[in-house]
């Protein structure tokens, strides 16, 4: 040893050593410090742009909210406030009268108007724009504006789900956004009325934003927001006890114990629409027959998966229906767990020895994983021996819809109801078979079930609403289209010097966060 | 000489062709990307965002108008990011390349001096503890490396943030966890390589002149025995590039395997396709300088 350090190169190669052994020891200011000004959240993904008609995932819509204002907004209890619009209300069933708020201004000092809103909706319905939630709102036939504080929406029928609807489309400034185009707005010049104004955007590291201090709600409790993206849960997890991150959402529920013994941080949860099911195809056998789907949904053992795989944080549903939408009748029974009578099922509907059948899941959390595994091994236990094909969501999507949903029986899913609190929100994506819906034109093949769901969404009478959802829910809940599963809570980890609760909407609405004392 | 560096050139020239060729077709086998930029739209709106981007005509013109933009560093336009492709990843390639070196920058100063100085002393107290860093280095996995480290230097002793790569406190971490696989194997080639090459006549030879120790090592017997030492670290250089996604992840720096893994998830083809050849094109070149070292180091090739 000491003849090789006499050597002028192996001293330079020690001293490098050195150097970087010195680096670790004198690096100090590593975490950042908890700075009373500042609030940093973090996600999974980065959003793909910042045009908040652009889109259609929850972190766009997460990151969207705290820039863009809706005409509506929801509170805790989840009920419906003034927010761009004061007053709303119908003037026959296919005209919705709003009242918009006076003295907005967006980020720049432009005011606010009843143009703007026209521009946004008209936008989002021109087909030439392609915005992937043109569905949410091609209900709406035409804007018109009555005066620069009214507006009329018009729809092609009576519109029941047009106040939901209302609550996340963000309006966008007309003038602003002509005046930079499309894609400079997407990429670096978003604007709002929201309670935090656009600064800076890096692409998978974070997107910094600050208070609007001529905000209508008055100015948001922080001065600076940061959204950090960090893909790795355990990292997320390690920033929020060091105070690097304040709230990290979609944590696994074997995570929660530890978060809720640490120091540092708590755990708020709370039951969202996000539904999980496996959608089966009912073209094709063996679930062409009622029988073997039937005995699919005996074979589910779902309070095991809610104890055991959801840390107890979600609830049995009876159908796809979740309890927290209208249209739920708790009157309707759901499957119980009989593995036995699943069996018989099956050798009445010729399978005495089963059969086997392919199911492909779409993953976005790792969580949904197990409860895909789970799900098909209890399956495979009564005799449909199930291959399972876990895909990320996007593949799975995609294979989905390539072969018109025909290279898998059924595929697992979960269904968030793009928050919007109503029956119709999962069954005509999930099973209408008309030409333009979703997945039910190729799956789903219930008589009569097409009628229910449209006279639910054309009329704006909530008995007659509520009576068509009710015999919705006993017929599927006989037909079974779906194995039902479960409803899930949302649930954040939040860091102590924060105060913030979830939302039942599955939103982080960062306004409500505040520094606790 | 000339003729070797040509043959090799054309090599490099053939393998990008192949890189692009297998790219193309396994993406474009593996589905559909209209299914996930609309997938709530109607067959109608589907079939008109095909055309739009080029996807209904035939795999051969459509790979003919890949390569031939390809040349000229065009692309096309992300599926996702409404913005062309190539920047998209050269403005994460400098991210990504510098945590490729600082890893292998590390891995080399320790692991090498380690590695000659366990064959020199054979069989001592610091070969058999080498042995035993060598045999846990290979076995921890990248990924949990990162996670330790982060629980250790972040969240018990508060010394190093825990993730980003936006001050040079925050490169750290990463750069050891990546170093920290690679460095294992560099010792135990470069002490193999020594220890091969002091066996050999040449260096008894040296010996018996009555040569230090020290010279005989460091003039004599390292040149012969760098060769394998070179060649696993270019190899390893593209292993680390490629394997850099993993650390990536787990800090969550904005580096290019990122970019891609997203860009696969979403079948966002530009994207990985630009980023798939950028890559491959860096560690063909890399390959190629490793050939040219080799020139330098053994004049045998120079002759073949």
């Amino acid at each position: 040893m000491k003849r090789c350090l006499r050597d002028s190169r192996y001293r330079w190669g020690v001293l490098l050593v050195l150097i970087m052994l010195g680096m670790l020891g004198t690096s100090t200011g590593a975490a950042v410090a908890a700075d009373a000004d500042t609030l940093v959240m973090a996600l999974n993904r980065d959003q793909d742009n910042m045009d908040p008609h652009m889109h259609f995932q929850r972190v766009g819509i997460i990151m969207n909210i705290n820039m863009y204002d809706s005409l509506l907004h929801k509170n805790t209890k989840l009920e419906y406030e003034p927010s761009l619009a004061t007053a709303w209300k119908t003037l026959d069933d296919t005209t919705w009268e709003f009242t918009l708020r006076q003295g907005v201004k967006f980020h720049n000092g432009d005011p606010f108007s009843a143009e703007d809103v026209k521009f946004s909706f008209e936008r989002v319905l021109d087909p030439a724009t392609k915005s992937p939630q043109y569905g949410n709102i091609r209900a709406i036939k035409d804007v018109k504006i009555i005066d620069a504080h009214t507006v009329h929406l018009i729809t092609h029928k009576p519109f029941p789900l047009l106040l939901e609807r209302m609550v996340f489309f963000p309006i966008i400034p007309k003038k602003h956004f002509e005046k930079v185009g499309a894609q400079t707005f997407a990429q670096s010049a978003p604007m709002g009325t929201g309670p935090y104004k656009f600064v800076e955007w890096k692409r998978d590291q974070y997107l910094k934003l600050e208070r609007f201090e001529e905000h209508w709600r008055g100015p948001a409790p922080f001065k600076n927001l940061i959204i950090r993206v960090i893909p790795e849960t355990s990292t997320q997890i390690a920033e929020l006890k060091t105070g690097g991150v304040d709230i990290i959402r979609n944590l696994a529920p074997d995570l929660i114990p530890d978060l809720k013994a640490h120091a540092n941080t708590y755990v708020s949860t709370a039951p969202i629409l996000r539904t999980h099911y496996v959608e089966l195809d009912m073209r094709e056998p063996p679930f062409n027959k009622k029988e073997v789907r039937q005995a699919a949904n005996y074979a589910i053992d779902r309070q095991a998966i809610v104890e055991k795989l959801m840390g107890g944080l979600g609830k049995v549903v009876p159908t796809v229906i979740n309890p927290l939408a209208f249209g739920y009748d708790p009157k309707v029974e759901g499957y119980n767990y009989d593995p036995k009578k699943a069996k018989e099922l099956l050798k009445q509907a010729g399978f005495p020895n089963g059969t086997d059948i392919t199911m492909h899941a779409g993953v976005s959390e790792a969580f949904f994983r197990q409860i895909a595994e789970a799900v098909a091994e209890m399956l495979s236990e009564v005799g449909l021996r199930t291959n399972l094909k876990i895909w990320e969501p996007g593949p799975a999507w995609d294979k989905f819809f390539q072969g018109e949903g025909k290279a898998t029986n059924g595929f697992y899913a979960t269904w968030g109801y793009y928050s919007t609190f109503d029956a119709d929100a999962i069954l005509h994506p999930l099973y209408h078979t008309e030409p333009g819906g979703w997945v039910g034109k190729w799956y789903t093949r219930v008589p009569g079930l097409d009628d229910l769901i449209d006279t639910g969404r054309s009329t704006l009478d909530k008995e007659k609403r509520m009576a068509a959802y009710t015999k919705v829910q006993s017929l599927i809940k006989d037909e079974a289209p779906s194995i039902f599963l479960f409803s899930q809570h949302d649930m954040l980890g939040v860091n102590k010097r924060v105060d913030y609760a979830a939302r039942g909407d599955e939103w982080i609405w960062l306004y409500d966060a505040k520094l606790r004392k | 000489m000339t003729a070797v560096l040509l043959r090799r050139l054309l090599r490099l020239l053939v393998v990008g062709f192949g890189i692009s060729l297998i790219t193309f077709l396994l993406l474009h086998l593996s589905g559909d990307p209209v299914a996930m930029i609309l997938p709530e739209a109607t067959e109608a709106d589907r079939a008109t965002l095909r055309e739009t981007l080029g996807l209904n005509r035939p795999l051969l013109v459509q790979y003919g108008s890949f390569i031939g933009r390809a040349v000229q560093g065009d692309f096309g336009q992300s599926f996702f990011h409404r913005a062309p492709a190539l920047p998209l990843v050269f403005e994460r390639m400098p991210t990504t390349l510098l945590l490729t070196f600082f890893a292998l920058a590390l891995a080399v100063c320790l692991a090498i001096p380690a590695g000659i100085l366990t064959a020199v002393k054979r069989y001592s107290f610091v070969d058999h503890l080498a042995t035993l860093l060598v045999l846990l280095g290979q076995s921890m996995p990248v990924f949990w490396t990162g996670i330790m480290l982060i629980l250790l230097f972040a969240v018990a002793w508060n010394l190093l943030p825990a993730s980003g790569w936006d001050t040079w406190a925050s490169t750290v971490l990463p750069a050891i966890t990546l170093g920290a696989f690679q460095a294992p194997l560099f010792l135990r080639i470069s002490r193999s390589a020594v220890l091969e090459v002091l066996g050999l006549d040449y260096v008894r030879t040296a010996r018996a002149k009555g040569l230090k120790e020290q010279v005989v090592i460091i003039k004599h017997a390292l040149k012969n025995a760098a060769i394998p030492i070179v060649t696993v670290i270019g190899l390893q250089f593209g292993v680390l590039l490629g394997g850099a996604v993993v650390t990536e992840t787990v800090f969550a720096i904005p580096g290019t395997g990122r970019l891609i893994v997203r860009a696969i998830q979403q079948l966002d083809f530009p994207v990985v396709q630009a980023g798939v050849m950028t890559l491959a094109l860096i560690i063909v070149v890399m390959n190629f300088i490793v050939d040219l070292l080799y020139l330098y180091l053994n004049p045998q090739v120079r002759i073949s």
